[in-house]
């Protein structure tokens, strides 16, 4: 055999694999579009139908109505301020909870126990909190900032824990090696090393929760959300696009404020 | 004879002054005096607080001491109708991200078609998904499929975003590769791109998926429909024992979907495991 005899492999069979993935694509969006099961009625006929009823309405969010703007600020105020307390009342909670449920800083079993329970915590959504705790302690600011500390909490310790658990953590044992309790080694090795993981996750945070802040009063909890209901509920459709918009300015510069922040953080 | 000359210990070297950082000191004074002054203008009692664990305790009590257990199928339904809504929202998103999103990655479209699209994105991502939901009520009414179609617009915002990141981080050397042996451009999209960015994409779609389950349950509180409907009805008439089922069932379902899409994804972005251990036989 000599070399020039050299030949192209030949293609790995691939489309099995490519059907059984289309395969459960396909049976997934045939059960979840059954009406009979629950399913989503896709119903084109009503688009074709009611066209014009959606463009009508954005339509009349044209032009965007200023007269509004001086009502607005109060509820932008209490929104950026939930935000802002919520991330750092998050913040405080999460670093110890953080270095609590990551293998190097917490080779105990009660980790398991942090991690369920925070899985728990994010699995609920932040509306379905809100609407819960307005519930329970009464309209206002306070269930908000309750439904935006367990929001953070679930991401925070998440992406700040699997980091810890990722990261290199040979420098521990030298704080071990040095005698060091895990709470001493946590303390000076641990938690420096994170320190701008978890920076930019809580400046990140920061950004879901003005997001979040600005609905929350849809359910009562507070902020610019009670605002927009009201509007809608008026069916002033130029102030409700004025709100969007400074909305918009207002998730955009914070968006980037946090850009700079982190690219100095690395 | 034998002198042992002592010798002199080496001076223990001195530690370092530790930097100066005024400046950092001076911020976080200001980050910290800022969120405290906002934390009292807050129109919280805050005296208050000290009742709030037992009124927590209380409520948690009703809600998961005696769970109504009778509420469970019609749960499972509604719960079942929102996971539809957000499998539905999740393919209609994705497949829309997907065509805006390619030409928006630098390298692929010309700048007057990425710049406006880029726009698009970052005012979608702005807007919540429940004034989106708002709009298209009123040409679908109030059924699953606005939910879906509102997840599908709103998803556009964050997903074309990774779309075109995903796709602008591909390395181009294969691109030119193909290029080069003279392929056009479906060819350098099929075998220069494609190959490249698929799992990460195919894994995002996954995600939004994820991120969906929880936003369709949000979008029942407008009365789109699923669990978020069920959920505003028993709250507003406090039946607590329904509640606490509504959460578990709503808790059980998305840590499920999660576990199982977050188990698909970790495939598909680090491949199997042993599929080479039989090679050497």
């Amino acid at each position: 055999m000599t070399v020039s005899q050299l030949s192209v492999p030949t293609r790995p069979r691939t489309w099995p694999r490519v059907a059984v993935v289309v395969g459960v694509i396909v049976a997934i969006t045939v059960l979840t579009t059954l009406p009979a099961l629950g399913g989503v009625n896709i119903d084109l006929g009503a688009i074709a139908r009611n066209w014009g009823n959606g463009s009508e309405r954005i339509g009349k969010l044209f032009p965007p109505d200023p007269s509004i703007l001086p009502r607005t600020w109060k509820p932008l105020l209490e929104t950026l301020e939930m935000a802002l307390v919520g991330t750092a009342i998050a913040a405080l909670l999460a670093l110890p909870l953080s270095q609590w449920a990551a293998r190097p800083t917490n080779p105990s079993r009660s980790r398991i126990v942090v991690r369920g329970v925070l899985n728990v915590i994010r699995a609920v959504p932040d509306l379905v909190y809100a609407t819960i705790l307005v519930a329970m302690v009464g309209v206002g600011a306070l269930p908000g900032v309750i439904t935006l500390v367990l929001f953070d909490l679930g991401i925070v310790v998440k992406l700040v824990s699997e980091a810890i658990d990722s990261a290199d953590a040979s420098y521990m044992e030298a704080g071990r090696a040095a005698g060091g309790t895990q709470t001493q080694i946590n303390r000076v090795t641990a938690q420096p090393q994170t320190w701008p993981v978890f920076a930019s996750q809580v400046l990140y945070s920061l950004e879901l929760n003005v997001r979040i802040s600005s609905i929350l009063g849809l359910v009562g909890a507070g902020g610019l959300g009670r605002l927009i209901d009201e509007v809608r509920g008026f069916y002033r459709y130029g102030a409700l696009s004025m709100i969007i918009i400074e909305i918009l300015v207002v998730v955009i510069a914070i968006e980037i404020a946090s850009n700079v922040l982190r690219k100095r953080l690395r | 004879m034998t002198v042992l000359t002592a010798t002199r210990a080496p001076a223990i070297t001195r530690a370092p002054s530790r930097p100066r950082r005024l400046g950092v000191r001076a911020a976080q004074l200001l980050v910290g005096a800022v969120v405290l002054a906002s934390a009292l203008h807050l129109d919280i009692g805050w005296s208050d607080l000290a009742q709030l664990p037992a009124d927590l305790r209380h409520y948690l009590g009703l809600m998961f001491a005696h769970p109504d257990w009778s509420r469970l199928p019609g749960a499972f339904y509604q719960t079942w109708v929102s996971v539809s809504m957000a499998w539905v929202g999740a393919l209609l998103g994705v497949v829309l991200s997907t065509l805006l999103g390619i030409p928006a990655a630098a390298g692929v479209g010309p700048l007057w078609v990425r710049l406006p699209l880029r726009g698009v994105f970052a005012v979608l991502r702005a807007v919540p998904e429940v004034i989106i939901a708002i709009i298209i009520l009123t040409v679908t009414g109030l059924t699953p499929f606005t939910g879906a179609l509102a997840l599908a617009i709103g998803g556009i915002g964050t997903h074309g975003k990774w779309t075109y990141e995903t796709i602008e981080a591909v390395p181009p050397g294969t691109a030119e590769a193909v290029r080069a042996a003279g392929g056009n451009l479906l060819e350098v999209a099929r075998w220069g791109l494609w190959t490249q960015a698929s799992p990460e994409l195919m894994s995002l779609a996954l995600y939004r998926f994820e991120i969906n389950v929880r936003t369709s349950a949000i979008l029942g509180l407008i009365g789109v429909g699923g669990v978020g409907d069920l959920l505003t009805g028993y709250t507003q008439y406090r039946q607590w024992d329904a509640v606490g089922v509504l959460i578990i069932v709503i808790v059980v379902v998305t840590m499920v979907i999660d576990g199982i899409s977050g188990a698909i994804r970790r495939r598909i972005m680090r491949g199997a495991r042993t599929r080479d251990v039989d090679r050497s036989s």
